[in-house]
């Protein structure tokens, strides 16, 4: 028996080592709990890592210039281009046909996603304010960049959430919404409760020059886009604020328009093919691979090939080919055309008609035709022609202009490094003009800045100008820059029949709610209409 | 004087016993029909044992008094005391399958006394031929058992489901038990050391296996060492397989004739990119021991090409069991061990794909273009370069690397002690230890590369990459646990009580990097050369590694049975889980069943068992992720190359995440007569609180998803197994089984999944799931016959007048889209017949579902004859229209996938006693009208797992194929 004992105690001493586990999941190859800003080491050229970083990273990873976010449900819906079905690719269960036609539906997936792109954004941002520790400089950047991002949601949908970080899931109206962003820009620029300018020494935010941050002049910038559009969200016009925003702006800014002595180098030149220029002057530098100093940059989202992924317009827009003209590591997807009536809206002198549009016979790296095989027509060689024969089912597979503004340079990444503006000097003076000319119900008070705008892009001046004037050039200058369905709406133009498209109805100017967060959230209601 | 007389009767025993020892008994073994060959006959209590030879006779050496007994695998074992005579003849009953024992959890029970749904396979119902993967020994075999494997690639892993789907998002393939090792891998067993499969369906039976026992519970049992001297055995096989069935595209010339690019070549790529393939098996066993000690080792070969070239591989395989006992007999020791070896080519699916789409008339060499074509920045093979995925298949298959490497190592050790007479303890340690390293190599003139995550391999742009994956995981499992008899009369009891501890972890990491100088060697193996080392970000980089899945439960069990007739069984688990959110760790699954044979009751003439059973219980289900109740965050630099850079959160946090719950009741009824028997289920099941990745509002968790105990699905079946003896020389069985699931309760009405893809038709969801109806809708618009303009026109569903079939309208309350077919087949049918003639047996095993349908994705992207697709080929089935131009999805490209095949059919000869011969014939054919390359159900989608999906055919298939198989078995 005692051999027994022995072995059951044994046994038993076995069985003991292995219990009474406490079943405690520490996580090892995941990240479960934020250190963005722990002081990881700072560097680079206004931007790297500082308490911030986390809430900059938030812009770039709100949609900003890739496919299927806000640039596109922002662009596609407008005049200046369109994903066309071309035969058996990019129908996808018709979300870009019904972006481009003004029918897109509560499920539309685009829709969603920009939604939900633009919150989890701002909570990163919320997390910044109330973790991080910053200081009141930073934490005013951090706040005029919640505002901006609050402000996409309410020019996109209308009715949102305010996420100020106390967790509530409130709708609010536009205006409420309007005024909330409102506030935070104007306590971020020192004013207080209204708008006034000489509030401005009592700011936290600096006046240097930091393409990568904000300072005043990229608060006012936002806000006078704010003030720009107010009657459109609101009701009630705000254009004497906007052009003093803007015009401090223009006054007191260490900024200057890309004019002809700016010029770098051009990173997409074939040696093989002597019309590729070899350098991009003026307009075309601001857009380059190499934009980062350009003057007129008031604040720019960056990006990085390698460290700041995001931008892929080449792959949204260049025919499959068209991977041989650059050496693109990847090929692209054939897909962001330009519309013919945009297009010849512009001179043919424009510069920026040239630096806009990739166009005509396309060249591979060593000047020889690329092909296409497979297309429609019996010449197989690629040649993006100006009209598209139609939307949908067989757009031809080189129709349309291509989107060439960010220009792209040799053996290009699935990564851009093209810095993307948000508030440029440009826009600021076309902000400007307009809000002046509106508040003094003066078109031509608009003349000399726009003038200015063309004669930088070489383009006569002009004599006289009316509101459709305005908006056209304003289309030139502000193409593949996010802007167009914002001042389409404004100029009530929204809801006109273009090309493939026929008039839409009233509602149709804001986007409706996503159907998922309506399931999500049922404080929720949807926009009229939808 | 005691001690003397003790001395006396021992020497005197001794003598008398020593006087008897030369007695040698003989005789023959046999059964009701004839001999049995094999049959063990062993001196009880001794190490003398031996086989009956072919004709059953037998010879040993015996005294009076020994006890022998005589064995064989299904028959009743008798026990003769020896007296004086020379000659025992002996006649074996076969072995009532009443009192067959079946190994169940922790223990085993006959089967007259199951009161759950258990079924158990033994190795010669099993599927034969050259079977690779242990699961396919069991397809078709068990009802209500899916085991599916779509196509013919020798490396892909099996489908298994048991009872239809029972949780979303969670694991759904049952748990495996081998030889009492809980979750261990099917790819450590070679399937020809299988001795049987024990099946548990219900959650009644399962529950003793608490939150892994939701999706049912196989149970394996490995062949075990015999008696006596050593017994050689060698089985071989060599096998010849080629593709069954392909995709109708177009030849060259209807492809010119419709307005093709004409390349001036005729080529057949599927032809090009596939062939006849060669398996060969080859098994070696040898058992042995002397009833105390014994032991079965084996070592396994297989050597398999798949039909596509570069696809196969070789594995080794050993298996050492091995029993002894001790202290008395009272402690039996059990000691296994195994370990695989296996080298496999995965070879390129995608080059299948490609050659059913690649235009048929370009030519494979770049000599052969019919314009100047650079052909040596492709490897000597000619592209259509510039177009949307379109590859040349030979280049992708011919110059690529893709080769893994598995290492499976299992070892365990088996304790048990009969403490009393009615009290045994068991302990057991198992530990088991898997690697996988896959290495793929784009060779540096290589156009085509799989993905577009990383730089990748692009000819002439990138010249080449390497990818470099490895994972491994460990799994340690300790267990103690005891039993306690009582027996009277009329009653039978036995407590089963324990506690189990299991621990798992898991790691991996994966590199790849490109761009290498020239085509002078395989750059993989000179990686220091690739330009992206100089390119920040160019290298790919990642690794992970699990925290411990550490699994804690304490288990307890009662069988009773009452006069013989009446079963009762209940059993508990309380079971905790590291995987789930603090505060809901633990679970507690209860199960009980009963049931009572009739048969001796009403005293029904020739009907041994009569026994209908109910059966009840609870089972949970794990994650199949760590972490999900904690928050996840990501990592971005922030640019400017600068080192700063945060985190972004990617899933929020839920610290409430609890145990998925499955409830199921069960109804059966087991029948046995002279020579028919028949077992039906029928049950009904409730998965609650599953556990899935739902959107959640963005403006408060700051991001859309987090996961939750969202939803229930519930589902009921039933399941049929009738086996009848037709003739003493023909058996025939068969088995059905049908099951249905709904959705009770979902995050919203209804959601929508299974995206086709690029090109053009992302955002194009072809399955369904709403609230209140049945899982597995294929959801679409209705094509009314007719074209306009290229386009198919639908059916106004819904008759109301408007037509609404954009896709972003599927979920809308009018939108014209219908149910187009289900996913999961309505029945399933395994029907298996024997016939012996003389030396002869006939196996034929066939096999059908139906009421599935499958999404032909193959014909919906590539059979409309779109305009700007010139340069690929349409696919050609009797179901295209030539009028259809825009590709849309519809009804037309759902077809019902309904088939009825000859999966199995073995013809085999017992040659002379120590030799078998067999022919087997795997797919010999297939009744379908499905236009695809495979009818079999797909239970999910194949792209990403989601059990919400099934139904879809994709396009990256790997074609199946028809084998041929010679088989020779012989005993030494």
């Amino acid at each position: 028996m005692k051999t027994i004992n022995k072995i059951i105690l044994g046994i038993g001493l076995i069985g003991i080592t292995y219990s009474c586990t406490d079943l405690e999941e520490e996580l090892l190859g995941d990240l479960t709990s934020d250190f963005s800003l722990e002081g990881i080491s700072t560097g680079g050229s206004g931007g790297g890592g500082d308490a911030l970083t986390g809430v900059f990273n938030a812009v770039r990873n709100a949609g900003t210039a890739n496919h299927g976010g806000y640039f596109s449900v922002q662009s596609v819906s407008s005049d200046e281009m369109a994903i066309t079905q071309k035969g058996g690719d990019w129908y996808d269960g018709g979300i870009w046909l019904e972006m481009h036609r003004h029918t897109f539906t509560p499920a539309n997936g685009p829709v969603t996603g920009t939604w939900s792109q633009q919150y989890g954004s701002i909570a990163e941002v919320n997390n910044a304010i109330s973790n991080a520790g910053l200081d009141a400089n930073q934490m005013a950047q951090a706040k005029v960049v919640r505002a901006y991002l609050h402000w996409r949601l309410m020019d996109l949908y209308g009715n949102i959430v305010i996420a100020d970080g106390s967790g509530s899931s409130n709708q609010s109206s536009r205006s409420a919404v309007f005024n909330w962003v409102e506030g935070e820009l104007l306590s971020a620029l020192g004013m207080g409760s209204s708008f006034d300018l000489s509030g401005l020494s009592n700011s936290s935010l600096g006046t240097n020059d930091v393409k990568y941050r904000i300072n005043q002049y990229s608060a006012l910038g936002i806000l006078a886009k704010l003030y720009l559009n107010a009657e459109v969200y609101t009701g009630t016009e705000r254009y004497s604020d906007a052009a003093a925003a803007a015009g401090h702006i223009i006054d007191n800014g260490p900024y200057s328009l890309s004019d002809s002595g700016i010029s770098v180098p051009n990173l997409g030149k074939r040696p093989a093919v002597s019309s590729d220029p070899d350098n991009l002057v003026g307009y075309a530098a601001i857009f380059a691979p190499n934009n980062e100093n350009n003057p007129e940059i008031i604040w720019s989202v960056e990006y990085d090939e390698a460290t700041a992924g995001g931008m892929n317009f080449h792959h949204m827009t260049l025919h499959y080919a068209s991977q041989y003209t650059w050496n693109f590591e990847a090929q692209p997807w054939n897909g962001y055309v330009a519309l013919e009536e945009f297009v010849n809206s512009y001179e043919a002198g424009d510069d920026r008609r040239k630096a806009n549009f990739i166009a005509g016979p396309q060249l591979d790296y060593g000047g020889n035709a690329l092909v296409d095989l497979a297309s429609d027509s019996p010449t197989p060689e690629i040649v993006y022609s100006i009209g598209i024969n139609e939307l949908e089912p067989n757009g031809a597979r080189t129709g349309g202009y291509r989107l060439g503004k960010f220009a792209f340079k040799q053996f290009a990444r699935p990564n851009l490094d093209n810095d993307y503006p948000i508030v440029r000097l440009g826009d600021v003076h076309l902000m400007h003009a307009e809000a002046t000319a509106r508040a003094a119900g003066n078109w031509a008070l608009a003349l000399p800045e726009v003038n200015a705008i063309r004669a930088r892009a070489n383009v006569s001046a002009l004599s006289s100008l009316t509101a459709e004037q305005f908006l056209a050039e304003r289309g030139r200058e502000m193409f593949q820059e996010a802007s167009r369905r914002t001042d389409l709406i404004r100029f009530g133009k929204w809801n006109d029949s273009w090309w493939e498209k026929t008039n839409s109805d009233a509602y149709r100017t804001v986007f409706p709610i996503p159907s998922e967060q309506l399931t999500a959230n049922s404080s929720l209601s949807q926009n009229t209409g939808y | 004087m005691k001690l003397n007389l003790l001395k006396l009767s021992l020497a005197f025993t001794i003598a008398f016993s020593g006087m008897l020892s030369a007695q040698q008994v003989s005789g023959n073994v046999s059964d009701e029909t004839g001999p049995l060959p094999g049959a063990t006959v062993v001196v009880q209590g001794t190490t003398t044992g031996v086989v009956a030879d072919f004709d059953g006779n037998y010879s040993i050496s015996a005294s009076a008094g020994d006890v022998l007994v005589f064995s064989y695998v299904g028959y009743t074992a008798q026990e003769i005391t020896v007296g004086n005579q020379n000659t025992i003849d002996i006649v074996l009953q076969s072995s009532n399958e009443l009192e067959e024992v079946l190994v169940t959890g922790y223990g085993s029970q006959q089967q007259k006394e199951i009161t759950s749904a258990v079924t158990s396979i033994s190795a010669e119902e099993f599927n034969q031929g050259a079977i690779n993967d242990a699961s396919q020994l069991l397809q078709g075999k068990v009802a209500g058992l899916q085991i599916y494997n779509r196509g013919g690639d020798p490396n892909a892993g099996t489908v298994i489901r048991l009872r239809g789907l029972s949780s979303l998002g969670a694991n759904i393939s049952p748990l495996v038990v081998i030889d009492g090792v809980v979750g261990a891998s099917l790819n450590n067993v070679d399937p020809s050391d299988i001795e049987s499969y024990t099946v548990l369906k219900d959650a009644s039976a399962a529950a003793i296996y608490g939150s892994r026992g939701s999706s049912g519970v196989i149970i394996v049992t490995t062949k075990s060492g015999g008696v006596g001297a050593a017994q050689l055995t060698y089985s071989g096989q060599l096998s010849s397989s080629s593709i069954l069935n392909q995709i109708d595209t177009m030849s060259p010339q209807e492809f010119i004739a419709s307005g093709g690019r004409d390349l001036s070549s005729q080529t057949d790529w599927l032809d090009e990119v596939t062939r006849d393939a060669f398996t060969q098996i080859h098994n070696v066993s040898a058992t042995g021991g002397n009833g105390k000690t014994n032991y079965r080792v084996s070592a396994n070969l297989r050597e398999a090409e798949g039909i596509l070239l570069n696809s196969g591989f070789d594995q080794f395989n050993t298996r050492l069991n091995f029993s002894t006992t001790a202290l008395d007999d009272r402690l039996k020791i059990d000691f296994n061990t195994s370990f695989t070896q296996r080298d496999q080519k995965n070879g390129f699916k995608e080059s299948m794909r490609y050659a059913t789409l690649y235009n048929p008339t370009a030519p494979v060499y770049a000599v052969d273009a019919p314009y100047a074509f650079n052909g040596a920045q492709f490897g000597g093979y000619y592209e259509t370069l510039g177009l949307f995925d379109s590859y040349n298949p030979v280049s992708i298959i011919k110059q690529n690397l893709n080769n893994g490497e598995r290492r499976e190592l299992n070892y365990g050790i088996n304790l048990t002690y009969d403490v009393s007479d009615n009290i045994t303890a068991y302990f057991r340690s198992a530990r088991q230890s898997s690697d996988y390293a896959n290495r793929v190599y784009f060779r540096t003139t290589s156009l085509w590369n799989s993905s577009n995550d990383y730089g990748g391999a692009d000819s002439p742009v990138r010249k080449g990459a390497a990818e470099f994956y490895e994972n491994n995981s460990e799994f340690q499992l300790n267990e103690l646990y005891g039993s306690w008899k009582k027996s009277t009369d009329d009653m039978n009891l036995v407590v089963t009580a324990g506690y189990s501890y299991q621990k798992e972890n898991y790691n991996e990491a994966f590199f790849a990097l490109g761009d290498f100088p020239g085509d002078e060697i395989d750059y993989i193996d000179a990686i220091e050369y690739s330009q992206d080392l100089l390119n920040a970000g160019n290298v790919i980089a990642n690794s992970g590694r699990n925290p411990d899945t550490e699994i804690d439960a304490f288990f307890a069990r009662v069988n009773l049975t009452w006069n013989n007739n009446f079963f009762l069984n209940a059993s508990i688990r309380r079971e905790g889980s590291t995987r789930l959110g603090a505060d809901n760790r633990y679970g507690t699954f209860p199960a009980i069943s009963m049931g009572a044979d009739l048969a001796p009751i009403l005293g029904l003439s020739g009907v041994q068992q009569l026994k209908p059973r109910i059966s009840y219980g609870v089972t949970g289900n794990l994650p199949g992720q760590v972490g999900l109740s904690q928050e996840i965050r990501g990592w971005s630099w922030g640019g400017g190359g600068s080192a700063g850079g945060s985190t972004n959160l990617l899933r929020a946090a839920n610290p409430d995440l609890k145990w998925e719950e499955k409830t199921e009741l069960n109804f059966g009824i087991d029948l046995t007569m002279d020579r028919l028997s028949a077992t039906l289920d029928i049950y009904e099941q409730t998965s609650k609180d599953f556990i899935i990745n739902r959107v959640v509002d963005a403006a408060v968790y700051g991001f859309d998803r987090r996961f939750e105990n969202a939803g229930q699905l519930s589902s009921n079946g039933f399941e049929l197994s009738v086996n009848y003896d037709v003739t003493d020389n023909y058996n025939t069985g068969i088995v059905l089984s049908s099951n249905k699931v709904v959705l009770d309760e979902y995050v919203q009405d209804s959601d929508k999944f299974g995206n086709l893809g690029a090109p053009g038709q992302n955002s194009t969801w072809v399955t369904r799931v709403k609230v209140g109806e049945q899982v597995g809708q294929i959801w679409g618009p209705v094509w009314d016959g007719s074209v306009t303009n290229g386009s198919q026109n639908f059916k106004d569903v819904n008759g109301d007048g408007e037509l609404v079939v954009g896709q972003n309208n599927a979920l809308d309350d009018n939108v014209d889209f219908d149910v187009l077919g289900s996913g999961i087949p309505d029945l399933e049918i395994g029907w298996s017949n024997q016939i012996t003639i003389g030396d002869y047996t006939i196996n034929a095993f066939f096999r059908g579902a139906f009421g599935h349908s499958l999404v032909n994705t193959f014909r919906a992207f590539y059979e409309p004859r779109v305009g700007s697709q010139k340069s690929y080929n349409y696919v050609n089935t009797e179901l295209a229209n030539p009028e259809i131009k825009n590709a849309n999805f519809s009804s037309l490209y759902v077809e019902e996938a309904d088939f009825f095949k000859l999966d199995n059919l073995t013809i085999s000869r017992q040659v002379n006693d120590n030799m078998n011969l067999s022919l087997n014939v795997q797919n010999a054919f297939v009744i379908t009208d499905y236009t695809g390359s495979d009818p079999e159900p797909a239970l999910f989608d194949l792209l990403d797992g989601n059990p919400l999906a099934p139904g879809i055919d994709r396009r990256n298939s790997y074609y199946s194929a028809r084998s041929f198989t010679l088989g020779i078995n012989y005993k030494f």
